[in-house]
């Protein structure tokens, strides 16, 4: 039956039968109008919540953040969650020899010195042996044989010049940590700590989200707060970003220290210039309008010990860079100059119309819980700011 | 052993002479086509169809979700239609009388797909979570009005742009990804049958971003793609695409079968739609919008669909236009965007339904809008 002429005759019917709609339909509409006030309910209870949204480059200490959020803010991890990392963590052992021992044979092909990226025989059969392991999907956990095996790798001369050049290779930050507690981590009875969670490298699928209160949800006027992580998703952000019109802030994680390194996805890309054309595309993307942005300049602690050995200016876009003198002052005026440039960046690619949406710049470390904390309390504090002076 | 840098040059020499084939089988097409579908309509004699601005009329907007409408369906028997929200909800409407039946909420709220099972009791929904979920619109709801999910689909290692079950198979439903594969699942077993590309060679390149199943013949299906192709594939082949389709140069947001099952329709980002051959591979016609006084960019086709015969063409516009092309002599016959009561935004989907009397329009003012065929013609 077509939909035009059903039209037709429920006008009519409804003109000349005001009083005897049939049961049916009745019922029908009873239940449309009970959807209607549930989505109104519903609606409206979550119009207090903020929402807001990760985004960065990949590595940026994104996921970080995120689990450092659900240690301080909600009843953390349980031990049964802490149990779920373990077989993330032994892979993420697994992936950073393999990584490695490729990126020493690797070097020891191309590098005019050679000689230094050789592994002795013995270590290059286990380092064979670990690779494979390292090849598949499904990573067996660590035993007492498989950590002597990493260990004798680790200490390996060679490994290690080849771990002093991580910045080229694709090693993950958390390989130190990792490599220092081995034995630990191999243990019969090992539940990952806190911080071990924070150390590992897992990629989410999809999104994932987390509600919470920084005063505790009881305290009257504490804000409530939702998070979304984005991170999963390896594929093109234009096709789903306009999705998040209408979050109240965007936080976008920028790692200062990575200005030296090229990216997991495209290893002729410096990852500084990728998070530069990636926050000014976020910055011009019309369902942000109006959105706040938060800008995290994470990763300050490794920034802190690179800029010691390791120029600015090999960043392109720091090319103008003039360091003054070394040591701590060093590391405020690098601090202050990379700083300057994300302002620029932001004033640069913002229309004149949203000249005046928040912006605000935080120094954040995210493995460092307690500045985690003080960064969302002031996050927290202009965020109820805003929404009383709107 | 050949080095890191050896092998890199040998992949920058294939894919120079992968893209030098490229563009001499582009030439050789060009040279064989030596017209285009309205050319030939028109040099046959034959007349555009008649169509007056009161010919479709927008008579129903479903109001009630509380964000942009990403995506609808219809069902293939009863006028049902199922729509997808930013809101985090499928609703599913009466189109008849406009009420709702059902509002589903969702676990992940950013859902970008949805649609109906064979026998209307069952709709399927994916997004960001990079899985589809299945909801049997027969469970009982929560205290709270929640329905329980039946099933979740999961593997996909990017969001779900798209599904659409298997004409007459309940069981059987194809999802593509963001992470540039389709996929042919069995949703009683929750089982992947068939991975369409990933790590398979003749796979798409980007993100996939819509399928459709051809209906004459269910064994093949389409998928349009963010590297610009689409590509067809036969289910009983998963190994590798049947052939890819060159034309567009832009995403490819809407995959469509032409009624007859032999050609299929697109839209693209770079604004237009095309009609491809499926056979032969030809590109037959382009649907090209005339630019605009100030030389902006073209707005992109978010969506298409067909009329029942064919001859009309639908397509919904990023700035909210819904032309209705004559498909043989590629002509624009009507713009909804400009009647009474159309929508205040983005068209983001649309679809005809199954008896081809309506047209329903979904869009990012939040509403969905019914528009049926009036006057002399009923049906086109």
């Amino acid at each position: 039956m077509s939909v035009l002429t059903c039209v037709i005759e429920s006008m009519g019917s409804s003109c000349s039968r005001p009083h005897s709609l049939n049961e049916a339909e009745a019922a029908e509409n009873a239940k449309s109008a009970d959807i209607d006030r549930r989505i109104l309910q519903e609606t409206k209870a979550e119009q207090h919540i903020h929402k807001l949204l990760l985004l960065g480059a990949g590595e940026s200490g994104k996921s970080t953040i995120f689990k450092q959020i659900k240690l301080l803010f909600q009843t953390g991890f349980d031990e049964a969650e802490l149990r779920s990392y373990t077989s993330v963590i032994h892979a993420n052992v697994y992936q950073t020899i393999k990584v490695l021992y490729d990126g020493a044979k690797e070097l020891a092909q191309v590098e005019p010195d050679s000689s230094k990226y050789v592994l002795s025989p013995d270590n290059q059969e286990t380092g064979e042996k670990l690779s494979e392991v390292g090849a598949n999907l499904d990573y067996p956990l660590l035993n007492k044989e498989t950590v002597e095996d990493v260990r004798k790798l680790w200490q390996d001369p060679a490994i290690q010049e080849t771990y002093s050049r991580g910045s080229i290779l694709q090693v993950p930050d958390c390989a130190q940590y990792f490599m220092n507690n081995l034995d630990r981590l191999a243990e019969v009875d090992y539940i990952p700590t806190k911080e071990d969670v924070l150390h590992a490298r897992v990629r989410t699928n999809g999104v994932v989200e987390i509600q919470f209160s920084p005063l505790g949800e009881s305290k009257r006027g504490g804000e409530v707060y939702r998070l979304y992580d984005v991170g999963g998703q390896r594929n093109e952000r234009r096709k789903w970003i306009h999705l998040f019109e209408g979050v109240n802030a965007v936080i976008f994680c920028a790692a200062i220290s990575e200005y030296d390194q090229m990216l997991f996805e495209d290893e002729t890309k410096n990852r500084m210039m990728e998070t530069k054309e990636l926050f000014d595309w976020v910055l011009k993307q019309r369902c942000f309008e109006k959105t706040s942005f938060m800008l995290f300049l994470n990763k300050f602690d490794m920034f802190e010990r690179k800029i010691q050995k390791v120029p600015l200016s090999v960043c392109e876009w720091f090319k103008d860079y003039q360091p003054t003198a070394p040591g701590k002052q060093e590391v405020e005026h690098a601090y202050e100059f990379v700083k300057k440039k994300f302002e620029e960046l932001y004033f640069q690619s913002s229309k004149p119309d949203r000249v005046d949406r928040v912006f605000k710049i935080y120094r954040t470390t995210a493995l460092d819980q307690k500045l985690v904390k003080k960064t969302f309390k002031l996050i927290d504090e202009s965020m109820r700011r805003s929404r009383e002076g709107a | 052993m050949a080095s890191v840098a050896e092998l890199k040059e040998k992949h920058a020499a294939a894919t120079a002479s992968v893209n030098s084939l490229r563009e001499r089988l582009r030439q050789r097409r060009e040279m064989l086509l030596d017209t285009d579908v309205a050319r030939y309509s028109k040099a046959q004699g034959r007349a555009p169809v008649s169509f007056q601005p009161t010919d479709l009329v927008c008579c129903r907007t479903l109001q009630g979700h509380s964000g942009k409408v990403y995506s609808l369906d219809w069902t293939p028997e009863k006028n049902w239609i199922v729509s997808a929200s930013q809101d985090g909800r499928l609703i599913v409407w009466n189109a008849l009388t406009s009420q709702k039946t059902h509002a589903i909420k969702l676990h992940c709220p950013w859902v970008m797909t949805c649609a109906f099972a064979p026998n209307g009791q069952s709709v399927a929904c994916g997004g960001l979570d990079s899985a589809c979920s299945i909801f049997n619109l027969n469970s009982q709801a929560d205290r709270d009005g929640n329905m329980p999910v039946s099933r979740i689909l999961t593997g996909h290692k990017g969001y779900v742009s798209s599904c659409q079950y298997v004409p007459d198979q309940e069981t059987r439903l194809i999802t593509s990804s963001g992470d540039q594969t389709c996929v042919l699942w069995d949703v009683t077993t929750g089982q992947r049958i068939s991975i369409f590309g990933g790590e398979f060679p003749s796979g798409h390149t980007a993100d996939v971003q819509s399928v459709s199943i051809n209906s004459s013949n269910t064994n093949m299906f389409v998928s349009g793609s963010c590297d610009a192709t689409v590509r067809l594939w036969d289910i009983r082949i998963a190994s590798r695409a049947v052939r890819t389709y060159h034309g567009h140069e832009g995403d490819v947001n809407s995959v469509k079968f032409f009624p007859d099952g032999h050609r299929f329709g697109t839209g693209s980002e770079d604004g237009t739609c095309r009609l491809f051959d499926m056979r032969t591979g030809h590109q037959l016609q382009v649907y090209s919008r005339e630019p605009d006084r100030n030389d902006n960019e073209l707005p992109a086709v978010t969506s298409i669909a067909f009329s029942i015969s064919g001859r009309l063409l639908f397509a919904g516009y990023s700035n909210g236009d819904c032309y209705v092309w004559d498909t043989l002599l590629a002509e624009v016959v009507l713009n909804l965007g400009n009647l009474q009561n159309s929508h205040d935004g983005r068209i983001s989907c649309l679809g005809m339904s199954s008896d081809g009397s309506a047209l329903c329009t979904g869009s990012w003012d939040k509403n969905l809008k019914i528009w049926a065929f009036s006057g002399h013609r009923k049906i086109v």
